[in-house]
């Protein structure tokens, strides 16, 4: 589903971001990508929605060639390409409900299909009730459950996540990560940057870890942190540098 | 026809429409004064040209004829000249003939009945096609045989015709001055509008809208811009031209002041396109330049 193979990335100030970088995502799996602030993790995010290039090296989602997209075909990836942020990215000035068709309607969808949809999703993520309100009238983790049914209402099969907890506390954070979990149960690909150790931790999935812009451990149902005995401490403070 | 994605697209147009008015005003009050002033220009040019015509139609070669050449040989010497297809006319002017109009023209001023003889030759009238052939003609007719001299208001014609290319150029030179600042300031209203709603247009990007579906709403913005300022333009010509034009025909009754004449819906609809043109043009350079899609 995602490829990425002998992916270097160096930002024009020489900032080596990402370093021959090889990675294999399967259909319908839930991947966590971590490690410290500026090792990469949303570099190589941005990567797959093609926000990014590589300066060297293959990126493929989905079967398309990522990297040598051109330009006028990029629309076309995105919406197959859910992205949630740390900071929700809603137009403030409009309700939960025109925050979700937006996504539908400058794709140029239907009308009819505009109606069948953002219902559909706003009932996924538990916002129906709340569809008439404005996201400063919402709390943090419903408004990251807006911008998750934003990403989900073109029917994307990759959902990625950049710190999609970072501004949340704990019980919203628990709520935001089984709706993914249950995104993930109806096929879609999750793709989660986080350092949020206890997430990871209670998750239990493949975990990705990035150190300077290497993989430096990739295991299946993976701790955040290698010594079990950082885990007590990680969960007394669940944010982890 | 699916009426909401219509409906979508025209409340996103007016959102962008109504985030700065001020700007808009700016920018349709500049097309407003750029059109009104095309349509005086193209108004004044239209004038000026029929002045212009009217005055050079009039100007006419007087060929003036040796004392001795006779009456015959004046003849053939006028059919010579006929036969340049350049040449619109030519009148034979026997010197008797001559001094009747002239008596006719100074009556009351001189008293003509003092003359004991006939001072003037015999004269051909010739008038050419086009003004522009004035001098070509004349020179051709001074080397007729039989011809004394040729006269002719040779510097009236190139002075004249100087004068309204001159105006010409100046004018044009003034319009497109405007139309410039008019698409400038055009496409600085759209800059604002691409910034105030940078944040949108991240999030449709981000979302997979189209580069062309991000363009549209602001060149139709700046489109709206140029149509609603070229619009009042020619709502303001309108009605320069029935309260305006009747009073100056009266003060200058020897203009021949010509309002577009029977083309007035031509006229409207090129100045309104002009005005539209401007906009989008404007819109699309600003577009391409601050809107990296």
């Amino acid at each position: 589903m995602i490829s990425l193979r002998g992916v270097s990335l160096v930002y024009p100030n020489g900032t080596r971001a990402l370093d021959s970088i090889d990675l294999e995502i399967a259909k319908g799996s839930f991947v966590f990508l971590v490690g410290h602030s500026g090792t990469g993790k949303s570099s190589l995010l941005r990567l797959l929605y093609r926000e990014q290039r590589p300066t060297r090296g293959e990126v493929t989602v989905d079967e398309t060639r990522v990297d040598t997209l051109r330009r006028s075909k990029v629309a076309l990836l995105r919406r197959n390409v859910g992205v949630v942020f740390q900071d929700f990215k809603l137009l403030s000035d409009k309700t939960v409900w025109e925050n979700v068709a937006f996504a539908l309607q400058v794709t140029g969808a239907r009308t009819k299909d505009v109606m069948r949809q953002v219902p559909r999703v706003l009932d996924l993520v538990g916002l129906s009730h709340k569809s008439r309100m404005f996201p400063s009238e919402l709390s943090g983790g419903e408004q990251q459950r807006t911008a998750i049914a934003r990403a989900l209402v073109n029917n994307p099969k990759i959902l990625l996540c950049d710190e999609p907890t970072g501004n949340l506390d704990p019980a919203n954070t628990n709520d935001v990560m089984d709706l993914l979990h249950r995104i993930n149960l109806k096929g879609t690909t999750v793709l989660i940057a986080t350092h949020n150790a206890l997430v990871v931790d209670r998750m239990r999935r493949r975990v990705i870890r990035l150190e300077d812009g290497k993989i430096v451990a990739d295991e299946e149902r993976g701790y955040y942190l290698s010594n079990p005995g950082q885990i007590e401490s990680a969960l007394s403070s669940p944010q982890i540098a | 026809m699916d009426w909401g994605r219509v409906q979508f697209f025209f409340s996103e147009v007016w959102r962008n429409f109504t985030r700065n008015l001020i700007m808009q005003f700016t920018a349709i009050g500049t097309v407003t004064v750029t059109i009104v002033l095309l349509g005086a220009f193209l108004f004044t040019r239209a004038t000026i040209g029929t002045i212009g015509d009217d005055v050079l139609k009039k100007i006419e070669i007087s060929v003036f004829l040796r004392d001795n050449v006779a009456a015959a040989e004046a003849q053939k010497v006028a059919a010579d000249i006929s036969a340049d297809p350049r040449v619109r006319s030519v009148v034979y002017v026997p010197k008797s003939e001559g001094l009747r109009q002239m008596r006719e023209r100074l009556r009351g001023q001189i008293d003509t009945s003092l003359l004991t003889t006939n001072p003037l030759p015999d004269a051909l009238r010739v008038q050419v096609v086009d003004p522009n052939d004035v001098i070509a003609v004349a020179t051709s007719i001074r080397r007729e045989s039989g011809v004394a001299s040729v006269e002719y208001a040779a510097d009236a014609v190139q002075k004249l015709l100087r004068i309204s290319d001159v105006l010409g150029r100046i004018g044009l030179g003034i319009v497109g001055l405007l139309v410039f600042t008019a698409a400038i300031i055009i496409s600085n209203t759209i800059r604002l509008t691409v910034f105030a709603r940078r944040r949108e247009i991240a999030i449709m990007q981000l979302v997979g809208a189209s580069s062309s579906y991000v363009r549209l709403p602001f060149i139709f913005e700046g489109l709206l811009d140029g149509v609603l300022g070229s619009a009042l333009a020619l709502a303001l010509l309108e009605v320069a031209r029935y309260q305006l034009l009747p009073k100056l025909t009266l003060a200058l009754p020897f203009l021949p002041m010509r309002a577009a004449g029977n083309d007035q819906l031509a006229f409207g609809l090129e100045l309104l396109g002009t005005g539209a043109a401007v906009g989008i043009v404007a819109s699309w350079v600003s577009v391409g330049r601050y809107l990296r899609v």
